[in-house]
């Protein structure tokens, strides 16, 4: 008796956890989930958009769920998608588009309507962010965009330390700014400061004719510069991997330990209004020339979902490419107005006059450098790239050596 | 239930064996690829550095477990309040949840704001960089494994103590053996079986060591805390490499065996006839 | 006998120091989770200034913990159901029947004991994904169902019951399935109640499993979503991720302290 009894409670128990798992749509509406991975401010805001697109008609509801960061979102979205159990609309990094569109499962959106007709910027669009991303079946939409960007502690700069616009004065003014318990620069050693740091150096990390290079003698210059910075006590290397090492610089930078730092226009927002000094964004400076990647991620339609809910889903995606919606987030955070109705909001709104850091990184796209469109891009930074320049940091490897080793690496496995 | 047993981990092992030599990615069909798995795995160093890893891990917790859990049982098994207090306290960090564990000691051993590096830095020593430095980091991690399985150990060596017969350690009195020496002639040799037991549940705990792994370190700094089921769980979800996955998967399997075999080979070695 | 009275003091001392050493930790997730993020940033290693439960809000607030925490449960109570129902009988006839495999059973069993979870994963994973398991409640549950530990547990304590219980069972008409689920039960409870509760605590507590075999938050258990409170947001979060931290271990701490004695003996019971 008491087992069956048991079993019953257990069985209403597993009804009652399943009943409540989706009871925040109103009856009648069509749910349509869209998995995110933004934490902090940038979850909230989304959150108001997602609530404002809600509220804006009767018929769709979309559920926003919280998958970790980029990383943790994206292992979940490939397992999803391997097991048959994806959503119809997420946001990718850039750099596994290729990957994921080869593997035909992002849905095209050429005639999705108004898909060729957003007035997206030039450079943060398929076409912009990835080099022949133009001919090929339109795949993403961007959202969230950003660029690298210097930060600098006004207050310990004062008047008298210039602003870095070379490799050499950063080298320069990193020194005046050190002190006992200060390092004058920081930046988390990571694949997407070292990739503005091979475009600046005169480098691509793939060659146009789809040969991995890492971008030869500019990859190993990129990664001499941030050696000799560390090794000459100049630049703070973050403890922790990925986010965790951008997240602990933040903190270095905001608690005076750093006095300079680079770090995304996504922050912005956050560091303008947590610091006790005032911040100051700058354009990350100059090699042979200036050089910066795009990060952050693009929308996303995953073809395996039903038709309906796709259509549905890109309504959604309609409706945050709106100049208000995109303004709104990209003013609310720091990550870029992706179109050039957004950007033009902001600055006849006097938004930019008022907050002039926001527009260092809208500034900077033009010297924005396309990402290839090569299916390995992925592998290349998270298994190839990206540990190397761990290492190669922290246990102080010849650079040119590593990178050669990284080079083997991408050639042999297959990508 | 043999069918439950082939079903639930036969066939598992079974599949991935095949697996193992096929390129998968999960996405796309698989595509037989011979020994190119095993053969990335071993050329790429991944296989003896977080196999080596493993085994660093799990010679400093089975030592400790073995060292440390016994000192408790000894410590603790008498009454009193405090004898209580500890054995509960010791052994609550069994119950507790890996993610948890985890968490809490991220932040106590927090490079700059942990509160052992403050406290360290008021004594005017460190700052110690418990999860930065590649030496460091994983004997970190296995400390924290330790923190959570000695509990275990402790209540399994005294449930080992209590089996004792009370006479011999009468006798032992008796002939004037002074509690060192009855702790050495008496009580060790007859704990033995509890000892393997004690090894074992060590070294399959600190073999799947995996949520603090994650939580803590990603298995860096560089690779240095990459054991073998970190390294799994990346092939996988990371890199989409079903086929490096499952001969990690299989690798792990034969260590594992092979380990087991030899231990209970030494301890049926040691055992009187 | 002083050389007695010093051991005395060396085993109170250090048992004194092994609970320092164990209980200093919870004592820092809880002062942290009471703590403002301005005392984080300024003081990390200070007394909170006030009583503040700011940080549990802001959980709640981030994640419905009581759905998680719904489903965990269920989920672990529905796996030490399944491993009881399924290790009953399999103990039953490891113990009691004599059968042709039963050697072969054994070995079986003692070998499965060294697989861990973490070694099924792989081929699980795409099973499951094949069959469109994968996030579903039956994917938590489903590969836990034998349980080699519990068998083997249940199967010692078996062997200690005298055979003619049985025999007289089944002179009075006894059906096997009445010895094993009606008759054995009462006869193992001890057994039963470690086992239960060892695994029980396990399953809730575990990540790994619900790590990989979900995509989503329909079955989203409460140490993942424990564990995703670290990813949600810049800023100084300590006190946030500790109020987490400490909400995760109330529920095993206070289960534990209940049944601390069942748990000790079970546990203890399975040596050698």
């Amino acid at each position: 008796m008491k087992r069956r009894a048991f079993l019953l409670s257990t069985a209403a128990l597993s009804g009652a956890a399943a009943g409540c798992a989706k009871n925040d749509a109103p009856p009648g509406r069509l749910v349509v989930p869209f998995w995110f991975t933004y934490g902090g401010r940038n979850r909230a805001t989304l959150s108001t958009l997602v609530a404002r697109f809600n509220h804006s008609q009767r018929d769709l509801w979309v559920r926003a769920i919280f998958q970790g960061d980029y990383f943790e979102g994206l292992a979940k979205l490939r397992t999803a998608l391997a097991a048959g159990a994806a959503p119809p609309l997420s946001h990718v990094v850039g750099e596994i588009v290729p990957y994921l569109a080869e593997a035909g499962v992002l849905e095209p959106l050429d005639d999705y309507p108004g898909a060729r007709s957003l007035p997206l910027h030039a450079a943060l669009g398929q076409a912009g962010s990835f080099r022949g991303g133009a001919e090929r079946p339109l795949v993403v939409v961007p959202f969230n965009r950003s660029t690298p960007i210097a930060y600098i502690n006004q207050r310990l700069f004062g008047a008298q330390h210039g602003h870095p616009a070379t490799w050499e004065q950063l080298r320069e003014i990193a020194r005046e700014l050190t002190k006992p318990g200060r390092f004058g620069f920081g930046c988390p050693i990571d694949w997407w400061y070292w990739a503005a740091l091979v475009g600046q150096a005169g480098g691509e990390i793939v060659e146009r004719d789809g040969r991995v290079s890492l971008g030869g003698n500019a990859g190993v210059q990129a990664l001499a510069l941030w050696q000799s910075l560390v090794s000459e006590g100049l630049m703070k290397q973050p403890p922790g991997r990925d986010y965790n090492a951008w997240e602990q610089l933040s903190q270095d930078f905001l608690a005076g330990r750093v006095a300079m730092i680079w770090s995304s226009t996504a922050f912005v927002r956050y560091l303008e209004e947590t610091a006790d000094f005032p911040v100051r964004a700058l354009p990350l400076p100059h090699g042979v020339r200036g050089s910066v990647p795009t990060g952050g991620t693009h929308f996303v339609l995953l073809k395996s979902a039903p038709r309906e809910l796709k259509q549905a889903a890109w309504r959604f995606v309609q409706f945050m490419l709106r100049a208000d919606s995109a303004a709104f987030w990209s003013s609310e955070t720091g990550y870029l107005p992706v179109t050039s109705d957004a950007a033009q909001l902001l600055e006849t709104s006097g938004f930019y006059a008022r907050h002039p850091n926001y527009r260092v990184a809208l500034e900077q796209l033009g010297v924005a450098e396309p990402w290839p469109w090569s299916k390995g891009l992925f592998r290349i930074q998270r298994e190839v790239v990206q540990p190397r320049l761990e290492a190669a940091v922290l246990e102080k490897l010849d650079p040119a050596q590593a990178l050669a080793e990284a080079r083997q690496l991408a050639r042999e496995s297959a990508l | 239930m043999l069918a439950a047993l082939g079903v639930f981990f036969v066939y598992p092992l079974l599949s991935a064996l095949r697996t193992s030599f096929y390129e998968w990615d999960l996405l796309t069909p698989p595509r037989f690829v011979g020994l190119a798995n095993y053969r990335a795995i071993l050329s790429s160093g991944e296989l003896f550095a977080s196999l080596g890893t493993t085994l660093l891990v799990s010679v400093v917790v089975v030592l400790g477990s073995l060292v440390l859990g016994l000192a408790l049982a000894l410590a603790v098994n008498r009454p009193g309040r405090l004898a209580a207090l500890a054995r509960g306290a010791v052994f609550s960090a069994y119950v507790v949840s890996w993610v948890s564990v985890g968490l809490l000691f991220l932040w106590i051993f927090d490079a700059d704001a942990g509160v052992v590096n403050r406290l360290l830095g008021a004594l005017g020593l460190g700052p110690v960089k418990w999860l930065t430095s590649t030496s460091v980091a994983p004997l970190t991690v296995a400390l924290i494994v330790l923190w959570k399985v000695t509990g275990y150990a402790m209540v399994v060596f005294l449930s080992g103590l209590a089996g004792l017969p009370p006479e011999m350690q009468e006798a032992a009195a008796l002939d004037g053996a002074g509690p060192f020496s009855r702790l050495r002639h008496v009580t060790l040799p007859l704990l033995r079986p509890t000892a393997a037991f004690v090894a074992t549940t060590s070294l399959i705990a600190s073999f799947q060591l995996f949520d603090v792994v994650r939580l803590m370190t990603q298995g860096g700094p560089v690779r240095s805390t990459t054991v073998l089921v970190y390294a799994i769980y990346e092939q996988l979800f990371r890199d989409l490499r079903v086929g490096r996955a499952s001969a990690l998967v299989v690798v792990f399997f034969v260590v594992l065996s092979a380990l087991t075999w030899l231990k209970l080979r030494a301890f049926r070695a040691e055992e009187p006839a | 006998m002083t050389g007695e009275r010093n051991v005395r003091r060396l085993a109170l001392g250090f048992a004194l120091l092994a609970a320092i050493c164990w209980l200093f930790p919870y004592a820092w997730m809880l002062l942290t989770s009471l703590k403002t993020p301005q005392e984080l940033l300024k003081a990390p290693t200070a007394l909170p200034g006030a009583l503040r439960l700011d940080a549990y809000t802001e959980v709640f607030h981030a994640l419905p913990v009581a759905r998680y925490l719904l489903l965990t449960t269920v989920m672990a109570l529905s796996i030490a159901a399944l491993q009881i129902a399924i290790a009953l009988p399999a103990a039953y006839a490891l113990a009691k029947l004599d059968f042709r495999l039963r050697g072969v059973a054994f070995a079986l069993l003692l070998s499965a004991l060294l697989i861990p979870a973490e070694l099924r994963f792989v081929p699980t994973f795409t099973l499951f994904s094949s069959l469109g398991l994968i996030n579903t409640l039956p994917a938590l549950v489903l590969p836990f169902a034998v349980s080699a530990f519990g068998t083997f547990l249940l199967r010692q304590a078996l062997l200690s019951i005298p055979d003619s219980l049985i025999e007289a069972a089944r002179l009075d008409g006894a059906s096997e399935l009445h010895i094993i689920y009606r008759l054995l039960p009462p006869i193992l409870a001890p057994s039963l109640a470690a086992f239960f509760l060892i695994s029980f605590v396990h399953h809730w507590n575990d990540y790994f499993w619900p790590l990989v075999m979900t995509v989503d938050d329909t079955v989203r258990t409460l140490p993942l979503g424990i564990a995703l409170l670290r990813e949600q947001g810049s800023g100084v979060r300590w006190h946030i991720i500790m109020a987490g931290s400490t909400l995760l271990s109330l529920p095993a701490l206070a289960l534990f302290g209940f049944t601390q004695k069942y748990l000790l003996r079970g546990l203890g019971s399975n040596v050698g």
